[in-house]
């Protein structure tokens, strides 16, 4: 790290990155480079190892949505007969396309589109409508539901693995050029530590108080999502994690003063809404500190075996297992971060975060005790967000948790 | 028996299946439920049990709601309330098959609330285009056979297999042979009549069916005949309420083609004889036409649809859009300007499992038939 790197703060650092980027992204074209859009869980590391530039729509249209650029995109999209209906990462996209409208001056056009569908499927569909218009190749990385069966699960790793060396045919064929798998090797080491790392700054959100909210976890997240598989990526989070030990960790200074409730998160963020509801959280002492959202990226990679390991790691995100085990992976966050609170968002954009919520609340509620509150809105699209009615339910929600936590003080309640 | 007869049978049946499936419950055999699409009830047969594709149910929502978001699509909604709710004692089993996010978490609700001796789900590529898919299918449709082995404790033999393809091919093949008199000569029998014998597939032992669909090729007129109507092509994924049908009917419009899941899709890609009777399996999934949420290579999804007007020589397209299936939202506007550019007439319905689709929907309905017989007779 050189001197002036070294004085940067990480969020300085992170612009930064952020800003070389998608700078880097806007001249590819010219400097003979090829652009993939890809999705937030994907094999984006074969990528990097192949010299091909991923962008990420979806991260793309979280800066439209904190811009709130959303309803004026989604609606000119709905005049061509896209229903309102759809994720708003997706409408915000299309909208962009129709009106030229970013607050980054828009992202360059695909050459290779890859979607992975752990995540959702939505975005197959997404990026069908994509391929069409810019007659770009689109190729889907499918990862079957990766249940609970260990011969099924061997058969679905070697089918994602198979489907990896076809995606490394189709990047040949993209830029007549071999792919080179020991850069791959190189580019999963960066991974392995980029998510170690990221993690590790995760894991920070046990300590009492905590250091860090679920915002700060999202906001931190970028760097991993679109930049895993690379050196800088790395030195982010060492920065960060170093930053907010001697900070916050070694002061004892939690995000929050007077942190009494420390609760879970379902879903994505309310992206364009997340610092409102940090702040009337914390008026009654209540801090989100989690959620397996801001976990889809704390993957466990072993470079010696990349092929295998990319296939393991992306076909067993918390969005593509079973539901028992998914409340599983959230039951493990309430032990280890000591949570007392959950807070459920049904996203009408995220079907396939959202479907299964009324279980997946009764399995996490009876394991935990903690009641569970499920509201309904939307991730970007502030015309299905209703803010007295949400703002009424958490309020009284926090007034229940104050109320037990009041019997149980008083042993009145177990 | 007489055409009126042996077309009674079948609308009865496929209206409401479950007192037949009773009276074969009774006989001793399992009844093992499928939602949409793919499963190979073929395999599920060979196995000595029953299989069943869950179509839903348009009585009043009840118990689903509860379990479900808002704006979880109507077919699953249905799917969920028939069994949960007014069929929960009527099935031993289910082989569940994910080709969307709403199939893969429905899969997982299912199995909470839901209560059978034997759950599996059936993992379907959602891609078409490669190798790696073909190898995928193989291998599911092999954990499939030895699931259903292990649940009937006795193992499903080639020669069983073969029996249940040449079964459910003998079915496809007279539905294909009836749809082609059909196309012929229109009148033969109503648009409502056709599909209640598709759908009747989805519900009945083929050694039952088989002699039933034989006997009504046996008496149906068979000279090619003009009923004057205007020819109409039906794209989507499933039609409901079947009344939607009578309605077509009504308004003298008759079916040429289609590119339907329960339609044509289902009958029209037999398995074909190989010396692996899993590789079968797969060659015949494969050959199948489109399905909205499974990738297919390019545009083939609006390609085949395309083909399949062009070849019925068809007058108009309807489409048919279930509330709230998110594929069909992203097919939807590409495929309208497609059908613009082509000058193809389309109608796209937005349907509903509980809406007693009356008023709204028969009056564009009207107004569509009449744009395609002043189209036809003008030009």
């Amino acid at each position: 790290m050189d001197e002036a790197k070294q004085k940067m703060t990480a969020k300085e650092f992170s612009k930064q990155l952020t800003k070389k980027y998608y700078e880097g992204a806007k001249h590819a074209h010219e400097e003979g480079k090829f652009i993939a859009y890809t999705t937030a869980v994907s094999p984006a590391e074969l990528f990097y190892a192949h010299d091909v530039i991923p962008i990420y729509p979806e991260n793309h249209s979280v800066m439209m949505i904190t811009h709130r650029m959303t309803a004026e995109l989604s609606e000119s999209i709905e005049r061509k007969g896209y229903t309102s209906h759809l994720c708003a990462y997706a409408r915000s996209d299309l909208g962009f396309r129709e009106l030229h409208k970013s607050p980054i001056g828009g992202i360059p056009e695909p050459d290779f589109l890859l979607a992975c569908n752990a995540q959702c499927f939505t975005l197959t569909k997404w990026f069908e409508v994509l391929s069409r218009r810019y007659n770009a190749p689109l190729f889907v990385f499918d990862t079957p539901q990766f249940i609970r069966d260990k011969r099924a699960r061997e058969e679905i790793i070697k089918y994602v693995m198979e489907q990896i060396y076809e995606m490394i045919e189709s990047l040949e064929n993209l830029t007549g050029k071999k792919f080179d798998f020991d850069r791959l090797k190189e580019v999963v080491e960066y991974s392995r530590q980029a998510s170690i790392l990221y993690k590790a700054y995760l894991d920070m959100a046990a300590y009492k108080p905590s250091p860090i909210s679920i915002f700060d976890a999202l906001i931190n997240m970028a760097i991993t999502v679109y930049l895993r598989g690379t050196p800088e990526a790395v030195e982010f989070y060492k920065l960060l994690i170093d930053e907010t030990m001697e900070n916050k960790v070694k002061k004892g200074i939690g995000v929050i003063p007077n942190e009494k409730y420390r609760l879970y998160w379902e879903n994505l963020p309310i992206w364009f809404k997340f610092r409102d509801h940090f702040n009337l959280l914390a008026s009654y002492g209540a801090v989100i500190l989690t959620s397996l959202y801001v976990h889809a990226w704390s993957y466990d990679f072993d470079p010696s075996d990349p092929v295998r390991t990319l296939a393991e790691n992306y076909a067993s995100v918390f969005s593509n297992v079973e539901l028992e085990e998914r409340a599983e992976m959230a039951l493990d966050l309430f032990r280890r971060y000591s949570l007392n609170g959950n807070l459920m968002f049904l996203n009408r954009s995220c079907k396939a975060v959202s479907f299964a919520i009324h279980e997946l609340r009764d399995i996490i509620t009876k394991k935990t005790g903690v009641p569970a509150l499920v509201f309904e809105s939307d991730m970007g699209d502030p015309r299905f967000y209703s803010e007295s009615q949400i703002r009424t339910r958490i309020e009284a929600y926090l007034e229940t948790l104050d109320q037990l936590s009041f019997e149980r003080e008083r042993g009145l309640v177990a | 028996m007489k055409k009126e007869e042996i077309l009674k049978t079948l609308h009865d049946i496929s209206a409401d299946p479950f007192p037949y499936l009773r009276s074969k419950r009774e006989s001793g055999l399992k009844i093992i439920g499928s939602p949409l699409a793919d499963v190979p009830s073929e395999m599920i047969y060979a196995a000595g049990l029953l299989p069943v594709t869950i179509l839903g149910t348009n009585k009043p929502i009840v118990k689903a709601g509860a379990h479900l978001p808002d704006n979880a699509c109507s077919l699953s909604r249905s799917n969920l309330e028939l069994v949960l709710n007014y069929h929960p004692d009527d099935f031993d089993g289910f082989v569940f098959p994910q080709v969307c996010d709403t199939t893969q978490h429905l899969s997982d609700i299912w199995k909470m609330t839901i209560s059978s001796e034997f759950f599996t789900s059936f993992l379907i590529p959602r891609q078409v285009d490669r190798k790696s898919a073909r190898h995928w299918f193989y291998a599911e449709t092999s954990r499939l056979r030895e699931n259903l082995e292990r649940y009937t404790g006795s193992p499903i033999t080639d020669e069983a297999l073969r029996e249940s393809f040449r079964l459910f091919n003998e079915g496809r093949r007279l539905l294909r042979e009836i749809y082609q008199i059909k196309r012929e000569a229109p009148g033969v029998i109503s648009d409502r009549q056709l599909f209640d014998l598709i759908r009747s597939f989805c519900y009945m032992d083929p050694k039952d069916h088989i002699p039933l669909l034989q006997e009504l090729i046996d008496v149906l007129p068979k000279e090619p005949s003009d009923d004057g109507n205007v020819k109409v092509v039906l794209s989507g994924i499933v039609v409901e309420p079947a009344q939607l049908f009578d309605i077509l009917d009504e308004l003298k419009v008759s079916i040429v083609g289609d590119d339907l899941t329960v339609g044509s899709r289902m009958i029209a890609y037999d398995v074909p004889d190989r010396e692996d009777v899993i590789e079968a399996l797969t060659e015949r999934h494969f050959a199948k036409s489109p399905f909205s949420p499974i990738r297919d290579v390019g545009t083939r999804l609006y390609d085949f649809l395309l083909q399949v007007v062009e070849e019925t020589h068809a007058d108009g397209v309807i489409y048919f859009h279930i509330k709230f299936c998110e594929s069909q939202d992203y097919d939807l506007p590409d495929m309208k300007r497609i059908m613009r550019e082509r000058k193809i007439p389309m109608i796209v319905l937005d349907t509903e499992y509980q809406s007693v689709t009356k008023a709204q929907t028969k009056t564009r309905l009207e107004a569509f038939v009449e744009s395609l017989y002043g189209e036809r007779d003008n030009g």
